[in-house]
C-alpha cells in the first residue's frame, strides 16, 4: 500500500520511572489505510495509542501529522478522536446529545448539529427514533454506532480505535468488525486500531503492526504477517503453532537437538544460525511411512478436539505437543495412545528468530 | 417490576399500621404492671453538684442502691418534668427557694417530710435559715417542706481591674442605663435570672404584679441591654471573656457563676451586689436559697429522706459546696464543725468575706406574677436585635 | 398470633424489630411533637381541645427573623462547603495520588471530637489574649480586633463543623466519574472548563446534591455555633425552639415551631429532590 504518509512517528519513546512502556518507535501509517496495532496486554500498545491521542506526552521522539511536528498538543487541539474501550459515552446524555457533543464545543448552531447527527445514524444504521432515547438504554452493538457517529462527528483526520470491540461477544463481534471495515471504506478516513486479537486485525486492518515489550517487532500487510512471520513471538501471536528449536548445519538443512534429528527445509537466510522452525497445525499431516513428507517424528495420539469445521490432534513427541489439524471431513482415524507418525514439507515451514 | 414493588411497599405499610396498633395496644397495659417497693435505688433531679460522684459515692457504698442525679440549668425544666408525669420516677427535686412554698406543693409535685427528724438541722445553720425558715415550709407554716444547702448572691460579676468593686456596687444595675458601657458586657444566657435582671435596670421590683408602664420600660431595657451586649453565651465564655478582656462585666452573675474563674486565681473576677435598687426595702441585689424536696412519688424510695439527712454533716455539707464544676456556700456553715472544713482559699473563692452583708442587701429569689409575658419580651428582643 | 405470623414472608416477620425501633425512637416522637403543637400555649397534657393559636402566634410574632438567620446560614454554609469541598474532592479522587488517605483522615479526625469541645476550642483560640492574639500580641507587639462572638465566626465554625458532611459524599461523587468519560470529551475537542461542566459536574451531581442536602439540613439544626461563637449576636430558629422548651416552658409553641421548621426544610428537600432524581442517577451505575 503506497501512499502519503499521514502520521509519523519518530524515534518516539514513553518512560514512567523506570519503566518504559513503548521504547523508541518508527512507524509511518499512510493515508486513508486501516492500520492495526496488536499486542499482548502490557506490550505498550495502550500508552502508544494515548500518545497518539494526546492525551499522553511523549518523552523522547517526534510525532508528526501532515509533517508538522505535533508532541506537545493536548487532545482538544488534535484533529484525531478515539473510540474508546470502554466507549465513554455520556450517561447523562441522549444518543443526539452524544453525537453532537464534539459540534456543540465548537458553539455549532443546534438545528445544524441536530441535522448533522441524523446524518449519522443514517450512515451507522441507527432509527431516527433513537436521537432523543437515552444513551444507556441502548444495545451494545448500538452503543458501539453511537461512540463511531460521536467520534465522526468531529471529523477527525485520523480515528483511533482502543479494543472497542473487546468486551463483546462473539457474534455480534464479527458482525461490527465487518461493520467497522465498511464504515473505513465509506469515510475513507485513517483508522488506527489496537486490539490484542490478531484474528481482529487480520479482518479488518490494511496493515498490522505487532507490538512486544513497547517494541515495534514486525509490520507487514495480515498476509504478510500470517505466511512470514520473522519471530517467534510474532508466530506464536497469531495462533497455535508448533515450533521448534533448531540450528543450521546445512544451506537447506537444520539440528534439531531436541528429538536428536535433522530436518529440511527452505534455503537458511543468510546469518541464520539458530531460531526456531515454524509449523502451522494445517501444515501438519498424518503419514503412514517416514518417506512420504520430507520430515517426519513418531509420537503418539494424546487427544482430539472437534473445533466445528475443523478437528484438531494433540500429539506428543517425547515431552513435546504437537497440534495437528484437519478438515472434518478428512478427520484421522485414530485412536488415543496410538502410535502414529507426523509429517511435513519443507514448504509448509518458517524459519523464525527469537 | 416496578408494579410489583409498589404493591408489596403498600403491603408493607398497611402491615407496619398492623404492628403499630399492636404497640400501641401493648404498651397502654404497661403502667397497670405492679411494682416492688424501690429501696434498691433513688432518683435525684438536681442542679449541678449533688450528681457529683464526691457527693453520691459514699451514699451508694453505704446503703448498695443505685443512685442516679440528673443535673439540669434551670428551675422550669425541671419543675415541668414533674408536672408532666414523672413524679412515679423521681424521689428528690433541688431548686431554687420560691418553688417548693408556692408551686410545688400547692400543686401536689412534693410532700412534707419528717420536720421532728429535721428541723433541728436547721438550728445549725447559719442564723438566717434557724426554724421555722420560710422558703422550707408552706404557706401555713405547718409542713416542712424540705432542706435548705447551697445559696448565694446572683446579680451580676465584674472584672474589678476594669470597674472597681465600690464603683460596680455604687452605680448598680445603672452600669447597663449607661450607654457608654455599650459592648463592654455580656450576658449569661439563662434568660429567667435575666427577666429579673432586667426589671432592676428598668427600675422596679421583678416580683410583684407590674403594670403597663413598667411592661414598656422592661421592653425598652431588654431591646438596650441586648443591643448592647458584646454577647450572650454561658457561664464558662462569660468568665472566659471577662478574664481574657473581651468584657468587663456581666449580667446575671454571683459566687455560683464565676467561682470556677476565681477557683482558677482570677480573684479579680468578683460577684457584686448593687448597695441599692428597686427591690422591697430598697435592696439592692437577688440572692437564691436552693431547697431540696422528696418528690410526690406514688412509689417513693426508701431512701428519699435518708440522702437528705445525708447531706446535712458538715463533711459532707463542705462536698456538696466544693463538687466538681461549680463552687458555693452552704447554710451548714453556720455550724463551727463544718466551718472549719473550709481553708482560705476556700473561702476566698466564695466570696466568705462579703457574703454576709451581700446576703443581706439581696431581696430573696421569688416567683415573677407575669414571668412569662416577660420572657417572651425578652426572647423577642433577643431576637430582633440579632445580627446588628 | 400463629395466622398472623404465617401470613407475613420472612422480609417483614424480620423487619419487625427495626420496625418497632423506629416505630418508638422516630414515630412516635415526631407524633407527639405534631400534636403538642395544637395543644394552648404553655400547657402539658394533650388531653385537651386542640387548636391552630400556636401557629397563629409564630405568624404574629417575629420569629420568622431566626427562621430567616437559620436558612440563611444553612445557604450560606452550603454555598462555601460547596466551593471549598469541590476542588479538594477533585484533589483527592484524581490529584493527591496516594496522599489521598492521609488527607481524608486528616479531614475525617475532627469527627473523633465532640462539637462542643471544638467549638469551645475556637474560642480559647480566637478570644482576645487567647491562643491566636495573644501569641500575636506576645511575639510580635501588635493586637487585632478580636472575631469571636461574631455572625461571621458563627459562620466559619459552621463551615468548619460540617466539612467532612460535604467533602465525603462530593469525594464520592467526584470518584463515581469515570476518568475514560473525561478522557472522551477532552479528546473531542473539550477544553479543560467544558469537560467540568459537560461530564464532571453533571456525572458527580449525585454525591453533591447528598452533601448539600446533608449540610444544609446539619447547618438548618445547627444551634452550638451562634450560641457559643456567634455570643448569640444572632438566634437561630433551633435556639428559639430550645428556649421554648426550657426556659419558657412553652412546649406547644416550641413543638409548633419544630412543627414549621420540618415543613420548611421538608419541602427545599423534596423541592431539591425532584429536580436530581436520585434514584435514576446513583441506580444507574
Amino acid at each position: 500500500m503506497a501512499g502519503t504518509p499521514i502520521l509519523q512517528l519518530r524515534n518516539l519513546t514513553k518512560v514512567f520511572g523506570n519503566f518504559t512502556a513503548v521504547n523508541d518507535i518508527d512507524l509511518d501509517f499512510e493515508e486513508g489505510e486501516f492500520f492495526t496495532i496488536v499486542g499482548p496486554s502490557g506490550s505498550g500498545k495502550t500508552t502508544l495509542l494515548r500518545m497518539l491521542t494526546g492525551m499522553e506526552f511523549a518523552s523522547s521522539g517526534d510525532i508528526l501529522l501532515r509533517g508538522q511536528r505535533i508532541n506537545d498538543l493536548p487532545a482538544n487541539k488534535r484533529p484525531t478522536c478515539m473510540v474508546f474501550q470502554s466507549l465513554a459515552l455520556f450517561p447523562h446524555r441522549s444518543v443526539g446529545q452524544n453525537i453532537e457533543f464534539s459540534l456543540k464545543m465548537k458553539g455549532v448552531d443546534p438545528a445544524v448539529r441536530k441535522a448533522r447527527a441524523l446524518e449519522l445514524m443514517l450512515q451507522l444504521r441507527l432509527p431516527e427514533t433513537y436521537y432523543s432515547k437515552n444513551v444507556t438504554k441502548c444495545s451494545g452493538g448500538e452503543r458501539q454506532r453511537v461512540a463511531l457517529a460521536r467520534a465522526l462527528a468531529y471529523e477527525p483526520d485520523i480515528l483511533f480505535f482502543d479494543e472497542p470491540l473487546s468486551a463483546i461477544d462473539y457474534k455480534l463481534r464479527k458482525t461490527l468488525e465487518k461493520e467497522l471495515k465498511d464504515i473505513h471504506r465509506e469515510t475513507g478516513k485513517t483508522f488506527i486500531y489496537i486490539t490484542h486479537s490478531l484474528e481482529e486485525a487480520m479482518v479488518m486492518s490494511d496493515r498490522i503492526g505487532v507490538m512486544r515489550a513497547g517494541k515495534l517487532v514486525q509490520v507487514g500487510s495480515p498476509q504478510e504477517i500470517y505466511s512470514a512471520p520473522q519471530t517467534k513471538f510474532v508466530s506464536e501471536f497469531i495462533g497455535d503453532v508448533n515450533v521448534i528449536a533448531v540450528t543450521a548445519i546445512g544451506a537447506a538443512s537444520l539440528r534439531a537437538a531436541e528429538f536428536a534429528t535433522n530436518l529440511k527445509c527452505l534455503p537458511v537466510p543468510a546469518g541464520f544460525t539458530a531460531g526456531y522452525l515454524v509449523v502451522r497445525p494445517e501444515s501438519l499431516r498424518f503419514v503412514g511411512s517416514p518417506g512420504e513428507t520430507d520430515n517426519c517424528l513418531e509420537g503418539r495420539l494424546y487427544n482430539e478436539y472437534v473445533l466445528g469445521s475443523r478437528v484438531q490432534y494433540q500429539v506428543r513427541v517425547g515431552d513435546h505437543v504437537f497440534i495437528v489439524e484437519k478438515l472434518r471431513q478428512q478427520a484421522f482415524g485414530g485412536h488415543r495412545d496410538d502410535k502414529v507418525l507426523i509429517g511435513w514439507d519443507a514448504e509448509g515451514s518458517i524459519l523464525v528468530t527469537d | 417490576m416496578a408494579n410489583c414493588s409498589k404493591v408489596s411497599r403498600r403491603n408493607f405499610m398497611q402491615q407496619s399500621a398492623l404492628w403499630a396498633a399492636a404497640f400501641a395496644g401493648g404498651g397502654a397495659l404497661v403502667p397497670g404492671v405492679a411494682s416492688a417497693a424501690r429501696d434498691k435505688e433513688l432518683n435525684i433531679l438536681c442542679w449541678e453538684g449533688y450528681n457529683s460522684a464526691q457527693v453520691l459515692d459514699p451514699f451508694r457504698s453505704s446503703t448498695g442502691a443505685t443512685v442516679k442525679a440528673e443535673s439540669l440549668t434551670n428551675d422550669p425544666t425541671m419543675i415541668n418534668r414533674l408536672r408532666a408525669g414523672e413524679t412515679n420516677i423521681w424521689d428528690l427535686i433541688n431548686v431554687n427557694n420560691p418553688w417548693a412554698r408556692k408551686i410545688m406543693y400547692p400543686e401536689n409535685l412534693i410532700k412534707p417530710i419528717d420536720r421532728a427528724r429535721f428541723e433541728p438541722y436547721f438550728g445549725k445553720m447559719m442564723p438566717a435559715f434557724n426554724a421555722p425558715y420560710k422558703w422550707a415550709m408552706d404557706d401555713a407554716g405547718a409542713n416542712l417542706l424540705g432542706m435548705a444547702q447551697r445559696f448565694g448572691p446572683y446579680s451580676f460579676v465584674v472584672n474589678t481591674d476594669k470597674i472597681s468593686r465600690a464603683t460596680a456596687e455604687d452605680q448598680g444595675w445603672d452600669l447597663w442605663n449607661d450607654a457608654a458601657n455599650d459592648k463592654k458586657y455580656g450576658v449569661q444566657n439563662s434568660d429567667d435570672w435575666n427577666v429579673f435582671d432586667l426589671c432592676c435596670i428598668a427600675g422596679f421590683d421583678p416580683f410583684r404584679e407590674h403594670t403597663e408602664e413598667d411592661v414598656a420600660k422592661y421592653t425598652d431595657a431588654a431591646k438596650r441591654v441586648f443591643k448592647g451586649a458584646r454577647m450572650v453565651g454561658d457561664l464558662a465564655t462569660m468568665n472566659q471573656a471577662l478574664v481574657s478582656g473581651e468584657i468587663d462585666f456581666y449580667l446575671t452573675g454571683g459566687t455560683y457563676s464565676c467561682s470556677p474563674a476565681r477557683a482558677d486565681g482570677n480573684l479579680n473576677i468578683r460577684a457584686i451586689t448593687p448597695l441599692r435598687g428597686p427591690m422591697e426595702g430598697g435592696k439592692g441585689g437577688i440572692s437564691w436559697i436552693e431547697i431540696t424536696s422528696v418528690v410526690n412519688n406514688p412509689d417513693l424510695s426508701t431512701h428519699a429522706e435518708n440522702f437528705l439527712e445525708y447531706v446535712q454533716s458538715p463533711e459532707m455539707s463542705h462536698t456538696v459546696a466544693f463538687a466538681e464544676g461549680t463552687f458555693n456556700p452552704v447554710t451548714q456553715m453556720g455550724n463551727a464543725d463544718c466551718f472549719k472544713l473550709f481553708n482560705k482559699e476556700e473561702l476566698d473563692i466564695i466570696q466568705w468575706d462579703s457574703l454576709e452583708e451581700e446576703m443581706a442587701r439581696s431581696a430573696e429569689y421569688d416567683i415573677v406574677p407575669d414571668y412569662d409575658k416577660l420572657l417572651d419580651i425578652m426572647t423577642a428582643a433577643k431576637r430582633e436585635t440579632s445580627g446588628g | 398470633m400463629n395466622r398472623l405470623f404465617k401470613t407475613f414472608g420472612p422480609g417483614p416477620r424480620l423487619a419487625v424489630p427495626i420496625m418497632l425501633f423506629l416505630l418508638g425512637g422516630f414515630a412516635a416522637p415526631l407524633l407527639a411533637v405534631i400534636a403538642y403543637s395544637f395543644v394552648p400555649a404553655r400547657t402539658f397534657s394533650l388531653w385537651q381541645k386542640w387548636s391552630l393559636g400556636n401557629y397563629v402566634e409564630i405568624f404574629q410574632s417575629s420569629i420568622y427573623i431566626s427562621f430567616l438567620w437559620s436558612l440563611g446560614l444553612a445557604v450560606a454554609t452550603v454555598v462555601i462547603l460547596a466551593i471549598v469541598c469541590y476542588p479538594v474532592a477533585f484533589g483527592l479522587t484524581r490529584v493527591f495520588g496516594r496522599w489521598a488517605t492521609l488527607i481524608t483522615l486528616l479531614f475525617a479526625l475532627p469527627l473523633f471530637v465532640s462539637e462542643n469541645v471544638r467549638i469551645y476550642g475556637w474560642i480559647l483560640f480566637f478570644i482576645k489574649n487567647g491562643v491566636l492574639l495573644g501569641s500575636l500580641k506576645s511575639l510580635f507587639g501588635f493586637e487585632l480586633e478580636s472575631i469571636v462572638f461574631t455572625t461571621g465566626l458563627t459562620l466559619l465554625g459552621m463551615v468548619y463543623v460540617y466539612l467532612p458532611f460535604m467533602l465525603f459524599p462530593m469525594t464520592l461523587g467526584v470518584s463515581m466519574v469515570p476518568q475514560q468519560t473525561r478522557d472522551a470529551a477532552f479528546d473531542l475537542g473539550a477544553s479543560r472548563w467544558q469537560v467540568f461542566k459537560e461530564v464532571d459536574l453533571p456525572l458527580s451531581m449525585p454525591g453533591v446534591v447528598i452533601g448539600f442536602l446533608l449540610t444544609f439540613v446539619l447547618a438548618v439544626g445547627a444551634l452550638a455555633e451562634a450560641k457559643v461563637l456567634g455570643g448569640q449576636r444572632v438566634i437561630p430558629i433551633t435556639h428559639d425552639i430550645e428556649i421554648a422548651f426550657t426556659y419558657a416552658q412553652n412546649w406547644p409553641l416550641g413543638a409548633a415551631v419544630s412543627v414549621l421548621l420540618m415543613l420548611v426544610v421538608g419541602t427545599l428537600v423534596l423541592l431539591v429532590l425532584r429536580r436530581f432524581d436520585l434514584d435514576t442517577i446513583v441506580g444507574r451505575r
